[in-house]
């Protein structure tokens, strides 16, 4: 049942994102407006799918790694509502989505069987993803704002104005939004990971550097780490930090590959 | 009615400079020329749009090509242009075209710089000129009113009049964009070039603070320092006040560039990462082109600012297809309403007549009835009320039916013959 409710949501967040791309594109206000309800509906359904999960499972929908990502969309998708909402980056749907549609497009396939073990479903372990989960959800939101501060600057250095400097908002807005979302991300981040670790370490000892999951993870929080420094510390300018944002995104990427594709510890 | 309906003019797109200007007449005289012609029934309807870019003869009349002669003879007279000069430069759109370049010209589709603000305060100037004079009938308000609207509309669901189509406005738009309001963002203006001082006080417009002056003469930066309400500085001390400005203006006559990427990079640290926008509309350039590729640093020459207005102006052409279609669209509307309205008249009248009738023959049967108490009287009321909405029914749809269709004209003469009827307006003259 909840699988059926989740395809509903996914093909309303595929169409909001054709919709929102194509807003952007033409110029339509129409469709972006288009673009919001259906996003809107998506996250109604999705919300329903998650709900129902749990209930059916009679757990907290968050122990498979699928069901992490489901969530982190649903929290994604969620601030990205408030966004256009409260600030009228109304541009922002059409580069959340698709990054939302791409993590998951991934969950009916390789990701739905991935579980942790089961004696490892402790509260300790609820509070590592929990955390963690939260974090990714802004750092999904960081990658599209440095995507969008990307765009425009070049647009802007270019001096050629096009699609993204009539429709998205100003770089200013978008560095402070990049900026936030990291700030935001980055403790939850931390403590969380950082609680797996200790955890991990405990339960499996020296095989915690043996699991690709782990591993990645900690080399995407260094990653961010030094974004964060760096723009706090060595006062980066916008374009540095946006194109440290996006690749520690592709690192985020890459860890949810691995695991999938390397069953380590954190597999059942 | 709307085949009465015409519009006879001449724009730049038909005329030259040196025929428009002397055809611009002032108030007076139009209002003198619109009364004369509506005085002698050449027009039923007329008002007079005259701009430096079009004049145009709005009007309802039952020879459209008369009254176009006789206005225009009358406005070349002003000035000694025959009819014959003007006439090769004259169009003349009748019934739906009228309506759909009335729509147009309004919404600034038909404008020299395309989506222009000025033309629809200059065609409700027009109208509220022939309202003066008392010229302005049924057909004129209703075209009229449904103009501004459709204007209104374009403006708001389209961006055909959004995007900067001047250089100095060009320059605050992009400062926008890189600083989202600019409300607090300090500027600095470096030399007097009458363009810089231009852009600034459009920044200063748009709540930029504080000022800063710099020009190699301090007497100049002091007096233009008052003039924008802000503070001058010595042009040898720029590198501070960069390090702290978000925008700057230079428009020097340095023969080569003050502001020097090497500089520019050294005071980007102290910026803490924020944007810095250089608008250099000196010539030759006061700011070095290598400056541009420095992180979060913007700088636009005159040429970088005439690209972006041509790219605007391309963006309103794309803007003004979608406009076309919503005009488009109000016109095939309003044509149908004003079809509506030519048989309001004969609805009307045949209301009147029937109430005629129902009044007469209900002081007939009362006469006949001395003692009748109230409630006989209001129940004959009723009844003959009543009868007389039965009869009107039919027609009253079988006209409207009609006017949707097209073949009201047909009905309209049909039903006036049937029950005798002088309808008011409609085919006939306006009083």
């Amino acid at each position: 049942m909840n699988a059926v409710v989740f395809d509903v949501a996914l093909t309303a967040y595929i169409l909001a994102a054709v919709a929102a791309l194509s807003s952007l594109i033409w110029r339509r206000d129409d469709l972006g407006r288009a673009a919001r309800v259906l996003t809107l509906a998506g996250w109604i359904c999705h919300t329903a799918a998650v709900a129902l999960r749990g209930v059916e499972l009679g757990r907290p929908p968050v122990l498979t790694l699928a069901e992490v990502v489901s969530v982190v969309i649903w929290v994604a998708v969620l601030v990205d509502l408030v966004v256009e909402r409260r600030y009228g980056i109304t541009a922002f749907g059409a580069f959340l989505l698709p990054v939302v549609l791409a993590l998951g497009l991934g969950l009916p396939t390789g990701l739905r069987d991935l579980a942790l073990e089961p004696q490892a479903s402790s509260a300790w372990i609820l509070v590592h993803v929990a955390l963690v989960l939260v974090g990714l959800a802004a750092l999904v939101l960081n990658f599209g704002s440095a995507l969008m501060y990307v765009l425009q600057e070049r647009q802007l250095k270019a001096k050629r104005p096009g699609v993204f400097y009539y429709r998205m908002p100003s770089l200013q807005t978008l560095d402070r939004l990049t900026l936030v979302t990291l700030t935001v991300a980055f403790p939850f981040l931390t403590v969380g990971l950082g609680l797996g670790v200790v955890r991990a370490g405990r339960a499996w000892g020296r095989d915690l550097v043996l699991d690709p999951l782990a591993l990645f993870s900690i080399v995407m929080w260094l990653v961010y780490a030094a974004t964060l420094s760096g723009r706090v510390v060595g006062r980066w300018g916008g374009r540095r930090a946006a194109y440290f944002a996006i690749v520690g995104f592709c690192v985020l990427l890459a860890t949810l590959g691995a695991g999938v594709i390397f069953q380590g510890r954190h597999g059942s | 009615m709307m085949e009465r309906l015409f519009v006879a003019g001449l724009s730049h797109h038909t005329a030259p400079l040196a025929v428009r200007e002397q055809l611009a007449l002032d108030e007076d005289k139009l209002r003198e020329i619109v009364s004369d012609l509506a005085g002698r029934g050449t027009c039923a309807e007329i008002m007079i749009l005259s701009t430096c870019n079009r004049v145009e003869v709005y009007g309802v009349a039952d020879v459209p090509g008369e009254a176009r002669s006789v206005a225009f003879r009358q406005m070349g007279a002003q000035r000694g242009i025959g009819l014959p000069t003007l006439e090769p430069l004259l169009y003349t759109h009748g019934g739906v075209e009228a309506v759909q370049h009335a729509f147009r010209v309004a919404s600034s589709l038909d404008s020299m710089v395309l989506g222009e603000p000025q033309i629809l305060g200059q065609v409700k100037d027009a109208f509220a000129l022939a309202q003066a004079c008392r010229t302005v009938g049924p057909v004129l308000h209703s075209l009229m009113s449904q103009a501004f609207a459709v204007a209104k509309r374009v403006r708001t669901d389209t961006e055909v009049g959004r995007h900067a189509v001047s250089v100095s406005f060009a320059a605050v738009e992009l400062a926008r964009k890189i600083f989202g309001g600019l409300g607090g963002r300090s500027v600095l203006l470096v030399g007097a070039g009458e363009m810089g001082e231009l852009a600034a006080r459009h920044l200063v417009e748009e709540g930029t603070l504080p000022v800063y002056v710099a020009n190699r003469t301090w007497a100049r930066a002091e007096s233009l320092a008052r003039d924008l309400a802000g503070t001058a500085v010595p042009f040898e001390e720029l590198l501070p006040v960069l390090a702290q400005v978000d925008i700057v203006i230079t428009s020097t006559a340095a023969p080569e560039p003050i502001i020097r990427a090497a500089e520019v990079e050294r005071v980007l640290h102290a910026r803490r990462g924020r944007p810095l926008f250089l608008i250099d509309i000196a010539v030759p350039r006061n700011v070095e082109p290598a400056v541009n590729a420095l992180d979060g640093v913007f700088v636009y020459d005159v040429d970088d600012l005439r690209s972006v207005v041509e790219a605007n102006l391309r963006e309103r052409q794309r803007q003004a297809q979608r406009a076309e279609a919503l005009v488009e669209r109000e016109v095939t509307k309003f044509a149908a309403r004003l079809r509506d309205l030519e048989v309001v008249p004969t609805i009307v009248s045949l209301r009147e007549k029937l109430e005629e009738i129902r009044r007469a023959e209900v002081a007939r049967a009362l006469a006949r009835l001395p003692g009748a108490d109230p409630a006989t009287r209001e129940a004959l009321e009723a009844l003959s009320q009543g009868l007389i909405n039965k009869v009107l029914h039919g027609p009253t749809v079988k006209l409207r039916d009609s006017s949707r269709a097209g073949h009201h004209r047909r009905w309209i003469e049909f039903i006036s013959e049937l029950f005798g009827l002088h309808p008011r307006g409609g085919a006939g003259r306006e009083p």
